[in-house]
């Protein structure tokens, strides 16, 4: 969590990024588009997009201790490797939410709440989504092993997991466009936290699920297997050298 | 002539070394062109689909300008590195003048910006439409001079400040107010009719009318879309921000150099 707040000008700059989007884009967008509400559904994709990137970020942490030798130093610490790698996915999930939560205020601010019982629920899928990407980071991460080469791979995976999701427009839209598009996107994590999001804050119209079930369940199945994945991984690379 | 021919050379060679920056670069801005452009194509407001046919067709050139932007923006994340290391005590040693040092700079930004342009222009006109070869060659002049600007400004950012830090979030601060502020992504007739309802202050109005992002995107627009039209307003507005910032940031680098 200290790591993450030193970066401070990455955390200015997404929250300028975040509020320029509101203002100038969801605004002049909604007027160019043909879907009613569509600046209160493109702020609550917004809010997901700004999670996700958030959440990505753990990576370049992993990289910056394994250019500084931290790694040895985490080792010697009393602490088993798993929990140490547990540690670390929570902790990035944990301080993605946390730096989103204003964000998410301003959200909330603009779309209003429906119902709390769903909105918690739905945030509480958010938590989720959050360790998964987190986990999904460490995986990538470990998996490069080269700092460039992971920050060019992250930017494009940027661009294709939220354009490829409901975070921007709604499914029907999308399947329109190509049904291949339609296909990606039904899966799409990004899909499930947005359309979750939206559904919590009240804004049923143009959703992708009927039951929240569903989404809900692809979050928890994300989660567990980046976590699982991540932690294994982590685990691995990072004894006896193994980063090298 | 033959030292801002130098800087130019060492300029490209360290641009080529982000190869695979490039390439990730170009995917994302293909990712916002065939993915984003087309679902958007979709939900198009009908009275505005009259006014721009396709969201593709409208958006294409929109992204050849972000591009430009900010391949050419990159000339200062170098200068500030520079600054930092103070590598300006090596650059004084250099047998050339200090304004043929501050040129070279602005102009090998400038150009690589075009570089890095050039597919993403091939792309706008092979699936967009071809304009005249006279069309043509205006529009690579204002590109050209539009990247100059960009590429001035980025240095005079760079030089101004002391740390990665503060470049960083200054270059965030211009990049969103120039891209959102204009009409790279919609039609400049929203923003206005926005600020005619009171919703968007007037003064952001005037600045989207008189961005050069707004004003090179929609030259291209008006020769290849023939939407809106053409007008000298906007050769004009990117030639003025061009002499300003190149003129800017050369004086600002001598400065800098003059303080070691």
């Amino acid at each position: 969590m200290r790591l993450f707040f030193q970066y401070k000008v990455m955390v200015i700059m997404r929250a300028i990024w975040f509020i320029s989007q509101i203002a100038f884009f969801g605004l002049i967008a909604s007027r160019m588009v043909a879907v009613e509400n569509y600046f209160r559904y493109y702020v609550g994709g917004l809010s997901i997009m700004t999670l996700y990137s958030a959440a990505i970020f753990i990576g370049f942490d992993i990289y910056e201790e394994a250019e500084h030798g931290v790694f040895e130093y985490l080792l010697s610490l009393p602490v088993t490797r798993r929990q140490l790698v547990l540690g670390r996915s929570i902790g990035g999930g944990l301080r993605a939410f946390i730096y989103v939560s204003p964000l998410i205020c301003i959200s909330l601010y603009v779309i209003g709440i429906g119902n709390p019982v769903n909105f918690l629920l739905a945030l509480f899928s958010l938590f989720l989504f959050a360790f998964g990407v987190s986990g999904m980071s460490i995986t990538l991460a470990v998996v490069i092993k080269s700092s460039d080469r992971y920050d060019i791979l992250m930017g494009v995976l940027d661009a294709l997991i939220v354009r490829l999701s409901t975070a921007m427009y709604p499914l029907s839209f999308v399947k329109e466009a190509t049904p291949v598009y339609g296909w990606i996107a039904n899966f799409n994590p990004v899909t499930f936290a947005a359309d979750l999001f939206r559904w919590g804050a009240g804004i049923e119209a143009a959703l992708s699920f009927e039951n929240p079930l569903l989404p809900f369940l692809g979050i928890v199945l994300f989660f567990v297997f980046f976590t699982f994945v991540g932690i294994v991984l982590y685990d691995k690379a990072i004894e006896g050298g193994g980063w090298q | 002539m033959r030292h801002i021919v130098h800087i130019l050379e060492n300029d490209f060679r360290n641009f080529l070394r982000y190869k695979w920056w490039l390439v990730g670069l170009i995917s994302m801005n293909l990712t916002d062109l065939f993915i984003m452009a087309i679902v958007y194509n979709r939900m198009l407001n009908p009275e505005l689909s009259r006014q721009i046919k396709s969201y593709f067709d409208f958006f294409a050139p929109g992204l050849t300008v972000t591009g430009l932007f900010a391949s050419a923006f990159m000339i200062g994340r170098e200068v500030n590195m520079e600054r930092r290391r103070e590598v300006h005590q090596y650059m004084l040693s250099l047998p050339m003048t200090r304004f043929e040092l501050a040129l070279g700079r602005v102009l090998s930004g400038g150009l690589r910006g075009m570089v890095y342009m050039a597919p993403l222009l091939a792309i706008c006109f092979a699936f967009v439409g071809l304009p005249t070869p006279a069309q043509f060659l205006v529009i690579l002049l204002v590109l050209f001079f539009l990247a100059m600007g960009i590429s001035g400004l980025s240095i005079a950012i760079a030089v101004s400040t002391t740390s990665l830090d503060k470049f960083v979030t200054a270059r965030g601060l211009v990049y969103y107010l120039l891209f959102f502020c204009s009409s790279v992504f919609y039609p400049f007739s929203l923003i206005e009719q926005l600020g005619r309802e009171g919703r968007f202050p007037m003064f952001l109005v005037t600045f989207a009318r008189v961005n050069p992002l707004s004003n090179a995107s929609d030259l291209i627009r008006s020769f290849i879309l023939g939407t809106p039209s053409f007008s000298a307003e906007m050769i004009a507005s990117v030639l003025i921000f061009s002499v300003v910032f190149t003129f800017l940031a050369a004086f600002a680098y001598i400065k800098l150099m003059e303080r070691v």
